[in-house]
């Protein structure tokens, strides 16, 4: 039998909108109940709002750029580097700033930074500039991880071509890189765009202070301070629509590529050394960036108590339930994302690209409502009803899952689009069907993206914080759990041992689930 | 295929059940926030201590803080599984008393180590602390002496200080100048605005910072010293004191009304204020204990600043004021 | 002339895999390789264009070396089976770049795109994407490029492999006819032993690395020997 791809799409997208939808609905009907105050409505034209919102979209379209054009330049040094000893060590590290908890993010940028730091700024690092270093710290290497695989889809003839023609580098990056780029960068921008926006700890503590609040606090403050659900339900959808329309501004530039997509191994072409030194450094300095806030980690951790904390039975529990939701969720994800990228991408092949886009747009933008929004307001709706203690597990693991999507409908989305286009008619003359068609056409093609989105979401559900927070006990607790619990009673370098066992664990189920789900790299990606 | 569904099914659901099989001793839940039931913190002394005596199990349910727990008890009304609360303090307190969600204690206080005698039917404190800046004595010869001297400074010390919409001292903080200050608040804040060097989500982020050597001072607690000097033989630290006084943070506990064994929970409550109870509190709480006085303390405590006098705004002015109070510090602040 | 002597190149350690080449082409003339896959075809020209670099012998082009020169500076266009186009830019675009990558052209340079274009019957599509075209028209397009590129060698790496008999046969009379008006060198790469016989004079049968044969083409298409030869033709 076959299953139309609309169906199982559809359900994703109807239990979606459930997800999001429902909470938000159960917190209104509760600000509607006896006993609340109505929501001052003198908010909407406050001009703390507008000042949060205006800050909010700053310094998030800031942390983008900063974030994603270096990367372009990175990613591109790597690429044109495929011989580089170390490479794949030094893209697990890239892999690693995303799992960091915030507050440790913070210390590292501090340790660095701070006016005791390697590179003092002083005051200075509290405000913008403070915000933008923790923001590219996270977001710069995820930037370089996803457009890193585009250098590999252009064919060696276009860079055989462009020395023929006696193209410089600039030449080469606009006849030849640039228009893959547009295709991508889009979907990239938007991504980064959205984990800035909703930057929390990291915003309000290197911030400096309430100048730097963002409407992701506005919504904390509404639902924990005030208790004012209504309110935050509708900052939640202004921080919605926000997002949609840049959205929409980022599709604009999007351009479908209109060319067959080849899988070619990496060119080594003569290149100059004078290029392959600007290559270096560039890679010498993101990965500076990136790893000394990670050293002054890993040297504050090894002076901890290490050996006395490994006997810990609640660290092992921990560990044990970071491992468990992240994979769990990184399972769920994929296979969420996998449904509605197939629906997407047949949609693509029929011609139908706007479509498609919102089918795309739907599973990563829900990314942006705040996780205590959706889950006070399941709260509210299953408390009556079940123990909700006792589903602490489903509910963390599903959230997390939701906020993985958008990563997997950025790591999976081009290339299911691509084997889309150019198998499925074949496909259909061999009557490959269903699980045949997953295990012959699919999985080798697509095996590669896939290990990526895995293991992406995985490390990203083990480093969460937001979800486990407002579920988590001890029973429950997971490792980033626990390193607040210890900051927050003194425990700072039990804190950093804790933070490098995370770290520990995320690059080793980063490399086991890359490799083993994206199978050796015979192209170097 | 067909079938291995459901078993799935069933196992977890049975898995999930574990959590929930009700002993055959009664069950006593305690909602507390999470820092209270780590392996560092007073929860599992208290959970041995508690059941040797009981013939009953402890349940302790760690939520993230007080408001938290609050909202949460809020919401899940007369179904909720807790028959006690621990760990909201007064500025909550009025909060907590109009949801109608608590029943009264019937125990009273006698001779506590809280400078004010305690006088409340629904909310018993089991420890208390006093907020005050720390700062490292190497680094800093002469802190200010007084909340004034250091508002007036312009070249005083640098400080971190938490929000008060998202932190305890954050709040501690801005009640603190309110009480001192009164309608000059707001100048106040205007007056320290230039030497903060920020205003962190939560102590930890703020604390962790200061021991960095982000700023001169940090906002914490008068015991925060005491930390130091027992876990870590480190006697550099040290709060200033404030001629002022300090403002004082009493956390309690209530009997939740919809709770099944009122009996027990009393129980708990009179263990609480127990000396069994209160000598786990000061090296794992970092706080006072309410009773026991120097019996309970560890000789460390000798060493801090006395408070005196303590500060406190009542409940009912705090609950009505505090959104007002935010704005104008937020305003000022954004500045 | 272009003189190929001792040419060797390695792509491994394996001895099986070295190449050897001796070749000679005239002015004008069109010298069509063929020979089984893997055989080394590619890997001459891609030596020739200076994608890959001999670890030993010379390449002559009238006297002049061109082993050390960078690849921009060889006298060399390649033409591939595909990939040969960006498809972002139009025709125009795409043959323009044949003169300067930076696209700033003298007006006499962009009368010569246009008379290249119209050369090769695409007067009217100059604004049109690759997309449009059918697979003979984007062959045509590069074809184009490398007439206004004036270079001496024209390399054809299976450059019409995918169009039918008919539009192949009549791209391969238009190089023999460009090749000759140009007095240009070009070496083409093909499956079809016909196509051999339409553009070429000379043949040669490459094998295992090396210039197995190099006769008329249609004595070589005839020859007994060696025997891969025969049993290449024989599976065509």
């Amino acid at each position: 039998m076959i299953i139309p791809r609309a169906i199982p799409a559809s359900l994703v997208l109807a239990l979606l909108a459930l997800l999001v939808l429902a909470p938000m609905a159960g917190l209104l009907h509760l600000s509607a109940l006896p006993g609340y105050e109505p929501g001052d409505l003198r908010f909407w034209e406050s001009a703390y709002l507008r000042r949060v919102l205006f800050f909010s979209i700053w310094q998030a379209v800031l942390s983008t750029l900063f974030s994603v054009l270096p990367a372009i330049l990175v990613a591109r040094a790597f690429a044109m580097q495929p011989d580089l000893p170390l490479r794949r060590l030094l893209l697990g590290l890239f892999a690693l700033p995303l799992v960091v908890p915030g507050v440790v993010v913070v210390m590292g940028v501090v340790s660095v930074y701070g006016s005791d730091g390697w590179l003092p700024m002083g005051r200075s690092l509290y405000g913008i500039n403070g915000i933008l270093l923790a923001h590219v710290f996270f977001n710069l290497p995820l930037a370089v991880r996803l457009l890193l695989p585009l250098w590999q889809v252009i064919p060696q003839h276009h860079w055989q071509l462009g020395e023929q023609l006696g193209m410089n580098a600039w030449q080469r990056f606009r006849f030849i890189e640039w228009p893959m780029l547009r295709e991508t960068l889009p979907g990239v921008l938007l991504l980064v765009f959205m984990l800035c926006l909703t930057s929390f700890a990291v915003v309000l503590t290197l911030g400096g202070g309430p100048r730097s609040t963002t409407v992701e606090v506005a919504i904390y403050q509404s639902l924990r301070f005030d208790f004012d659900p209504a309110r935050a339900v509708m900052l939640a959808l202004l921080q919605l629509g926000l997002c949609m329309l840049v959205a929409m501004l980022t599709l604009k530039f999007q351009r479908m590529p209109e060319v067959e997509i080849a899988i070619s191994a990496p060119y080594r072409s003569r290149r100059s050394t004078l290029s392959s030194v600007v290559n270096l450094l560039l890679i010498g300095a993101a990965t500076l960036y990136v790893g000394l806030p990670l050293l002054s980690l890993l040297i504050d951790a090894l002076q901890g108590p290490f050996f006395k904390m490994v006997t810990s039975s609640q660290l092992w529990q921990a560990f044990a339930n970071t491992l468990f939701i992240g994979m769990s969720a990184a399972l769920l994800s994929v296979l969420a994302g996998w449904f509605l990228l197939q629906y997407s991408a047949s949609l693509a092949r029929q011609g139908r690209v706007t479509g498609a886009r919102v089918v795309e747009l739907a599973g990563s933008i829900v990314y942006v409502i705040p996780p205590l929004v959706i889950a006070t307001g399941m709260f509210v709706l299953l408390s009556p009803h079940v123990d909700v203690f006792d589903w602490v597990y489903p509910i963390v693991i599903a959230i997390n899952a939701l906020m993985g999507l958008p990563f997997v409908v950025r790591c999976l989305g081009p290339s299911m689009r691509q084997s889309h286009a150019r198998y499925h008619r074949l496909c259909l003359s061999l009557d490959l069907q269903g699980w045949n068609r997953f295990r012959f056409i699919e999985w080798p093609l697509l095996r590669r993206p896939l290990g990526l989105a895995i293991a992406l979401v995985a490390v990203l559900a083990m480093g969460d914080l937001g979800v486990i927070a407002l579920f988590g006990s001890t029973q429950t607790a997971t490792l980033p759990l626990m390193i607040y619990q210890q900051l927050g009673a003194y425990l700072i370098s039990q804190a950093t041992v804790t933070a490098l066992l995370l770290l520990l664990l995320c690059l080793a189920v980063f490399a086991l689930l890359e490799r083993g789900i994206g199978g050796k790299p015979d192209v170097a990606n | 295929m067909h079938s291995v569904l459901p078993r799935v099914a069933a196992g977890l659901a049975s898995f999930l059940l574990c959590f929930s099989l009700q002993a055959a001793t009664p069950n006593l839940v305690v909602y507390t926030y999470d820092s209270f039931i780590s392996d560092w913190g007073p929860g599992p002394k208290v959970k041995a201590a508690f059941e040797a005596t009981c013939n009953c199990t402890l349940e302790l349910v760690g939520l993230s803080d007080g408001v938290a727990m609050l909202n949460r008890l809020k919401l899940e009304g007369d179904n909720s599984r807790a028959d006690l609360l621990l760990g909201i303090d007064t500025n909550l307190t009025a909060e907590a008393r109009s949801s109608g969600l608590f029943y009264a204690h019937e125990l009273s206080l006698q001779s506590s180590a809280l400078p004010d005698p305690w006088q409340d039917d629904l909310f018993l404190p089991y420890d208390f602390g006093y907020f005050a800046f720390v700062y490292n004595k190497e680094k800093l010869a002469s802190p200010p002496t007084s909340l004034r001297q250091l508002v007036d400074d312009s070249d005083g010390p640098t400080l971190l200080i938490q929000d008060p919409r998202t932190s305890t001292p954050g709040l501690g903080l801005l009640l603190w100048i309110k009480k001192i200050y009164g309608d000059k608040a707001d100048q106040a804040w205007a007056q320290l605005s230039p030497r903060i060097v920020t205003v962190s989500k939560g102590w930890s982020e703020a604390y962790g910072l200061f021991l960095k050597g982000e700023a001169d001072m940090v906002l914490s607690y008068t015991t925060s010293p005491a930390y130091h000097m027992i876990a870590e033989q480190d006697l550099r630290f040290a709060a200033a004191r404030f001629e002022e006084g300090h403002y004082q943070q009493i956390e309690v506990a209530g009997m939740v009304r919809s709770s099944q064994q009122k009996e027990l929970a009393r129980r708990f409550l009179a263990f609480m204020i127990s000396e069994d109870f209160q000598k786990i509190i000061p090296t794992t709480n970092w706080m006072y204990p309410v009773v026991g006085g120097q019996a309970v303390l560890p000789p460390e405590f000798d060493q801090l600043i006395d408070p005196a006098p303590a500060l406190l705004l009542d409940e009912t002015s705090v609950a009505e004021q505090r959104k007002n109070w935010v704005e104008e510090w937020l305003e000022v602040m954004s500045r | 002339m272009l003189l190929i002597e001792d040419l060797q190149f390695d792509y491994s350690a394996e001895p099986a895999s070295n190449m050897h080449f001796d070749l000679s082409v005239e002015d004008g003339e069109v010298l069509s390789l063929i020979g089984p896959s893997g055989s080394g075809k590619s890997t001459l020209l891609s030596l020739i264009a200076g994608f890959l670099s001999a670890q030993r012998g010379r390449i002559v082009l009238d006297n002049n070396e061109l082993q050390a020169l960078p690849v921009a500076e060889r006298p060399v266009s390649i033409v591939f089976q595909q990939h040969n186009l960006f498809p972002h830019l139009d025709l125009y675009t795409n043959v323009a770049l044949g003169i300067n990558p930076s696209l700033r052209l003298l007006p006499a340079q962009i009368d010569a795109v246009r008379d290249a274009l119209a050369r090769l019957g695409l007067a009217k599509m100059q604004r049109r994407k690759p997309a449009e075209l059918s697979g003979g028209q984007r062959q045509r397009v590069a074809l184009a490029r490398a007439l206004v590129r004036r270079r001496k060698i024209l390399l054809l790496d299976e450059a019409f492999a995918a169009l039918g008999p008919a539009m192949r046969a009549e791209l391969l009379d238009l190089v023999k006819t460009l090749v000759g008006e140009h007095n240009m060198t070009a070496l083409l790469i093909s499956h079809q032993p016909s196509d051999a016989l339409i553009a070429s004079t000379r043949t040669a049968f490459i094998c295992e690395g090396r210039v197995s044969m190099l006769a008329p083409t249609a004595e070589l298409l005839a020859a007994a020997a060696p025997p891969e030869l025969r049993d290449y033709l024989g599976s065509q």
